[in-house]
C-alpha cells in the first residue's frame, strides 16, 4: 500500500511540474498548446538515452532533457508567432501528431513503438537515489523549485507582459510589448520545464515508449490545468491531484469491475468537466468575477 | 504654428479589399496642442490611428515622428518612440489588477527584467502611483480590471497612457458614455496633460467635448480629410455638420 502511494505521489509530482509548465503557456500567456506531450517525450527520451549510454545522473539528464526540449520548442514558437487562437491550436495539434509518428518510427533514438527499456536506477551527484521514497523527495524538490521559479517569473514584469498579451495582444503591443520575444521566451521556458519532467518520468518508470507522449497526454495535461485553474500557481497541482486520484480511488471501489474502471472514469471526467465549465469556468482554484 | 510638427502624416492611404478606408490624408500634430478627428462613423478615423501606431501598414504615404519615418514599423517600436494610444473598446488587461494594468503599460523591456535597475523600478512605481492618484483609481488598485465599473475602465485606460509619460497621445473616444461629473474630471486631466506639453489627438463623437478640448479639428468623411481648422470654423460649417449628422452630399 505504501509503495503504491509513493508511486502515485511521485507521478503526481512529475505531472505537477508538467502541468505547471503548461500553465505558464495557457494560463499566463494565452498560448493553447496541444503539443506539450511532445516536449515531455523529448525530455524523457533524452534522459533515457543519457542514462543508457552515458551516465544515470538525474540532474544531468533533467538538464539535458530540458535543454533539448527547449531548443526543439522553437518549432512550436515559430507557428506561435505567426498565428493566433484556434489557428495555433491546430498548428500545435499537427506538431503533436507529427511527433507521435516520429517517436514511433525513429527506432535508433526512441526504440520505436517498443520504446526504451532497462533504464538504469537513478543517481544524483554520485549518490544512489533509487529508493522510491528518496526519488519522491528529489522529484518533489524539483516541483517546489519549479513553482518558486514560475511564481517569481509571474510576479515580475515578464509575467505582467505575458498576461497583458493574453488579455489583449494589440493593447500590449501598443504599450511597447515585443510579442515575438515574449512568446518565444515563454514557450522555451515552458518546454524546458516539461522536458525536465519527462526525464524524471523516464527514471521513475525505467521505461519509456510513445504511448506516454501522445495527443491524449497533451489533452490530459490541458485538463489538469483548466480543471485546477489556469493562470494560478496552485491550480495545476489541484488539477493533477484531482485527475490522478480519481482512477486511483476508483480502483479501491470493489463493486466496480476492474474492466469497467476506465469507462466509469471517462464518464466522471466528462460530467465533471461540463459542470465545472458551467459553474466554475475559472477552475477549482481560479478567481470568479466580482470585487473582493 | 511655425514650429516643426511632432507627428506628421503625409498623403497616407489604406484600403481593405474594395473599401478605401483612408485616402490621401495628411495631418500634423504640434506639441501641446489637442487635435480632434471628427466625422461620421466609417470616416476612417480609427484606421488613421492604426496607420500611425503601426497596427495597420499604409498602402501609400509617410508617417514621421520628430522627422523619423515610422510608417510600417511594428506597434511596439512605435510605442517605444513615445506614442501612446487608447482603444475605442479599451482593451484593458481584464484579468490583471488595476495597478498591474498600469505597471504593464510602463514596462517595455522584452526580456525577463526591465532596464534601469532599482532607480528605473522606483521611477516606474512612482509614475504608476501618480497616474492612479490623479485618475482616482488608487483605492481600486488591487481590483481586477474586469470587475471595474464603466467609468472606472475609462479612467484606467487613461491612467495607462498617463503613466507612460509618452509625449504623444492618441485617444479613441476616451470620454464616450461618461456621466457629467466623470466627464469633467476626464476633460480636466486631458487639458492638464496638454498644458504640460503633451501632444494629443483624439477621436470624439460628442461635439461638446470636442468644443471644450480641441485646439484644432480635422474633419474626415469616407476616408478623406475634408477640412481642418479651428473648432469654431469647422463646427460652424453647415455643410460639414450636415455630413456629420448623416445628410450626405453626392
Amino acid at each position: 500500500m505504501i509503495a503504491y502511494l509513493v508511486n502515485l505521489a511521485t507521478l503526481m509530482a512529475i505531472f505537477g511540474i508538467a502541468a505547471s509548465s503548461l500553465n505558464l503557456l495557457i494560463g499566463y500567456a494565452g498560448i493553447f498548446s496541444m503539443a506539450h506531450a511532445m516536449f515531455f517525450g523529448v525530455g524523457a527520451y533524452v534522459g533515457a538515452q543519457l542514462a543508457l549510454h552515458v551516465v544515470a545522473d538525474v540532474g544531468l539528464a533533467a538538464l539535458a532533457g530540458g535543454a533539448v526540449a527547449a531548443v526543439l520548442s522553437l518549432c512550436l514558437a515559430l507557428p506561435a508567432l505567426r498565428v493566433r487562437g484556434e489557428y495555433f491550436v491546430a498548428a500545435s495539434l499537427g506538431l503533436q501528431m507529427l511527433a507521435s509518428t516520429i517517436f514511433g518510427e525513429t527506432h535508433i533514438l526512441t526504440g520505436g513503438v517498443g520504446g526504451l527499456t532497462g533504464i538504469p536506477a537513478p543517481t544524483l551527484l554520485g549518490y544512489d537515489i533509487s529508493s522510491p521514497v528518496v526519488y519522491l523527495l528529489v522529484v518533489t524538490s524539483v516541483l517546489i523549485l519549479t513553482l518558486v521559479f514560475i511564481h517569481s517569473l509571474i510576479r515580475g514584469s515578464f509575467g505582467r507582459g505575458l498576461m497583458a498579451i493574453r488579455d489583449s495582444e494589440s493593447a500590449a503591443e501598443a504599450f511597447g510589448k515585443d510579442i515575438r520575444s515574449l512568446k518565444t521566451l515563454v514557450v522555451v521556458i515552458g518546454c524546458f520545464l516539461v522536458g525536465v519532467a519527462g526525464s524524471l518520468l523516464a527514471f521513475h518508470m525505467a521505461f519509456v515508449n510513445v504511448e506516454s507522449f501522445t495527443l491524449d497526454q497533451s489533452v490530459l495535461m490541458m485538463a489538469m490545468v483548466i480543471i485546477g485553474g489556469a493562470g494560478t500557481i496552485y491550480g495545476p497541482l489541484v488539477g493533477v491531484v484531482t485527475l490522478m486520484a480519481l482512477p486511483a480511488g476508483l480502483s479501491f471501489l470493489t463493486f466496480i469491475p476492474s474492466t469497467e474502471i476506465g469507462t466509469v472514469q471517462q464518464f466522471i471526467y466528462g460530467v465533471a468537466m461540463t459542470l465545472l465549465m458551467i459553474f466554475r469556468p475559472s477552475g477549482l482554484v481560479g478567481q470568479s468575477r466580482g470585487r473582493r | 504654428m511655425t514650429q516643426a510638427p511632432l507627428l506628421s502624416v503625409r498623403n497616407v492611404s489604406r484600403s481593405f479589399g474594395g473599401l478605401n478606408a483612408v485616402q490621401d490624408v495628411s495631418l500634423e500634430l504640434h506639441q501641446g496642442l489637442i487635435t480632434a478627428l471628427a466625422g461620421p462613423n466609417g470616416a476612417g478615423k480609427t484606421t488613421l490611428f492604426n496607420l500611425v501606431t503601426g497596427h495597420v501598414a499604409p498602402d501609400r504615404g509617410e508617417v514621421s515622428l520628430r522627422g523619423r519615418p515610422i510608417a510600417g514599423m511594428k506597434p511596439h517600436r512605435v510605442a517605444r518612440l513615445g506614442l501612446a494610444r487608447s482603444f475605442q473598446d479599451l482593451r484593458l488587461f481584464g484579468h490583471m489588477t488595476v495597478r498591474d494594468n498600469v505597471l504593464a503599460a510602463v514596462e517595455t523591456g522584452a526580456w525577463l527584467w526591465q532596464f534601469g535597475g532599482r532607480a528605473g523600478q522606483r521611477d516606474r512605481r512612482e509614475r504608476v502611483e501618480h497616474a492612479l492618484d490623479v485618475t482616482g483609481l488608487a483605492p481600486l488598485a488591487e481590483i481586477r480590471a474586469v470587475d471595474l465599473s464603466y467609468a472606472e475602465t475609462k479612467f484606467l485606460s487613461l491612467a495607462r497612457i498617463l503613466a507612460t509619460g509618452a509625449p504623444i497621445w492618441l485617444l479613441d473616444e476616451p470620454a464616450s458614455g461618461l456621466d457629467p461629473s466623470s466627464r469633467a474630471h476626464f476633460i480636466k486631466l486631458v487639458r492638464e496633460a496638454a498644458q504640460s506639453g503633451v501632444t494629443i489627438c483624439l477621436i470624439e463623437h460628442n461635439l461638446d467635448i470636442v468644443t471644450e478640448l480641441a485646439d484644432r479639428i480635422a474633419f474626415l468623411d469616407r476616408g478623406r480629410k475634408l477640412a481642418e481648422g479651428l473648432p469654431k470654423d469647422i463646427l460652424g460649417d453647415a455643410e460639414l455638420i450636415a455630413i456629420y449628422f448623416g445628410e450626405r452630399r453626392e
